[in-house]
């Protein structure tokens, strides 16, 4: 009996310890590199709400003054940040000055902007010229429907406006591109899946992480089937099986439509606590005539977050642009 | 080491191991022991799951019927369904009863999902289409195939509804196994069915989550609406794991198919 008891006391004694030596202090933070975290479960954690804020403006293909050269000169960047102080203090106005001429669109301060200036020259950053490659002549035949920018858009139905105006999908590049506002990612891990949503036409790109083989091609979609893996601390998620002549490799999903031929890899590699360093690399042998790469840092923000963009269920636009045109052809059949 | 002490060594470690356990969960019940977990021991809901049955026709018990359109033969009769709402009956005041009839009679244009809108809590849970958990250490995402509607619970300090939303606001809590999760900030123009069943802004809606063994989730909601409703009422019905080697999320925007609906009047002639 007594052995009983002390074996006990002795085994209580080792197991309720053993927690305890696991959780020994950690010594004081001191100004080391930056340590990527994990998740419980061991893989990287990417988790947050991820914007591309920063690059908004930032031009597709570098301007030729640039050469050769991705980023920034110092003294181009501090005229850049003036540019941002400059357009912060005209975003506060509340009222338009008398003298200003009102528009119909939305106050400047509806807008996201960047919170520091973007440190590229342009967003396609291979090949080194910063430039897409030319698109072949019988892709720049394949329809390109009404972006936002048309004042006089062609409105005979409602396949003639882009897949954005219609509420449908940007696309996976377009929906991850900084644009003027929605530019928020929220991603999400599970064991065995990462999970991007993105807030603008509520995408929710759902990745597992298992290995498993694409999806049979004649499953073909708009935001196409996605495949991750991890190298090292990167995320590489590799799209397939889109549908053909759909949206571009342009902001919002514009430009001349890819093909089902496209194959995206992308790499999302968290290099800090709040700065994820994001790139695609676009292959379209239907539609390019290289391959490129488009990348820029995506931020982690205060106070940031991602909202519910019930972008069809509001559209009044596709309602007003259609209806305004027949009503302007009544107008010219009466005169 | 003897035969006697072997023994009593054994015994000392089963009596610890009973009484951690006992320390650990106190008075809750016994967890199941059949479900996949967390690393820290929760529940893990992350999967492909879908409702079986015919709540998306209509939530109340009904019987078979024709559709709409006659050109659509058998493809477009409603099946008959056994309810998933608790004591059978919906406990509408007499005004709110008259207004589901209504929809019901005009369900071709009022109903959200003809025109591909999106589904609200708790209608995406059991419409034809499956949907993807995805449980982190923290937060938990829900993104329904249909229409591409997804939302996020939030599982740390609760946070208030900013503006009313079709997904609405969630804050989930653990109770023992059960994921609750509190949904508020509903727009309430969701529909439960394509019956008409319907709710209003001033609805909350009390969703639970409770994996009965590794492939079936129990779920339940609580509906809370005093506009439009005597009292609470609850539905429940079990969400399948698909177990199909190539099951996955698949893209079903809906936007496209329902265009024609919603424009055809303004297309030009």
């Amino acid at each position: 009996m007594r052995y009983l008891i002390v074996t006990f006391i002795v085994t209580v004694f080792l197991l309720t310890a053993l927690p305890v030596f696991a959780q020994a202090p950690k010594p004081a933070p001191t100004a080391k590199p930056w340590v990527a975290l994990k998740t419980p479960w061991g893989d990287p954690d990417l988790q947050g709400i991820w914007t591309s804020d920063d690059c908004i403006g930032t031009p597709m293909n570098r301007a030729a003054q640039f050469g050769d050269r991705l980023y920034y000169t110092e003294k181009e960047l501090a005229d850049r940040e003036s540019a941002i102080a400059r357009q912060s203090e005209t975003d506060r106005q509340e009222t338009v000055s008398e003298a200003a001429r009102a528009g119909t669109g939305p106050p400047g301060h509806w807008a996201e902007r960047a919170r520091r200036p973007c440190r590229q020259t342009s967003l396609v950053i291979d090949p080194p010229n910063g430039r897409t490659p030319d698109i072949l002549p019988e892709a720049r035949l394949r329809p390109q429907g009404e972006g936002a920018g048309n004042n006089n858009p062609k409105a005979d139905s409602p396949e003639d406006f882009s897949y954005y105006i219609r509420c449908i999908t940007r696309g996976v590049a377009g929906s991850i591109f900084p644009v003027i506002y929605g530019n928020g990612q929220q991603i999400i891990q599970a064991p065995g899946y990462v999970t991007i949503l993105q807030e603008m036409v509520h995408e929710s790109r759902v990745i597992p992480l298992d290995g498993r083989p694409h999806a049979n091609p004649n499953i073909r979609s708009y935001m196409g089937d996605a495949r991750g893996r991890w190298e090292g601390n990167t995320l590489v998620v590799e799209t397939t099986n889109f549908l053909h002549g759909k949206t571009g490799i342009g902001l919002n999903g514009g430009g001349v439509p890819t093909s089902d031929a496209l194959k995206l890899t992308e790499r999302f590699t968290r290099v800090g606590p709040n700065l994820v360093n994001y790139e695609v690399a676009i292959e379209d042998s239907k539609t390019y005539t290289a391959p490129f790469k488009v990348g820029f840092p995506l931020t982690q923000e205060p106070g940031y977050e991602n909202f519910e963009y019930a972008c069809h269920e509001g559209n009044n636009a596709m309602f007003n642009s259609l209806s305004g045109a027949r009503a302007q052809e009544k107008a010219q059949q009466t005169k | 080491m003897s035969n006697r002490l072997r023994i009593s060594f054994v015994t000392a470690l089963a009596l610890a191991a009973v009484l951690l356990q006992v320390a650990m969960y106190g008075q809750t019940p016994r967890p199941n022991p059949n479900i996949p977990r967390m690393k820290d021991g929760k529940p893990n809901l992350t999967g492909l799951w879908q409702s079986l049955g015919t709540a998306y026709w209509d939530i109340r018990d009904h019987s078979a019927q024709a559709g709409p359109f006659y050109q659509l033969g058998a493809i477009g009769a409603t099946p008959a369904g056994t309810g998933i709402v608790e004591g059978g009956d919906i406990p509408y005041r007499p005004e709110a009863a008259a207004k589901q009839r209504e929809n019901f009679k005009n369900r071709l244009t009022l109903d959200p999902e003809v025109k591909c809108f999106m589904p609200g809590v708790p209608r995406g849970a059991y419409m034809p289409y499956p949907f993807q958990i995805i449980q982190s250490q923290g937060d938990i995402a829900i993104a329904y195939e249909y229409a591409t509607a997804n939302r996020v619970i939030n599982m740390g300090k609760p946070k208030e509804a900013a503006v009313d939303t079709w997904m609405g606001n969630s804050n989930g809590r653990w109770e023992g196994d059960t994921l609750v999760v509190t949904v508020n900030g509903l727009n309430g123009q969701s529909w439960f069915d394509r019956a008409g069943n319907f709710m209003s802004e001033n609805v909350r809606i009390i969703e639970r989550y409770t994996l009965t063994d590794a492939d079936h989730i129990n779920y339940e909601a609580t509906v809370e609406d005093n506009t439009v409703f005597t009292r609470p009422w609850k539905l429940r019905l079990p969400l399948y794991r698909r177990k199909e080697a190539n099951a996955q999320l698949l893209e079903f925007k809906c936007v496209e198919f329902a265009e024609e609906l919603i424009y055809g009047h303004l297309r030009k002639k």
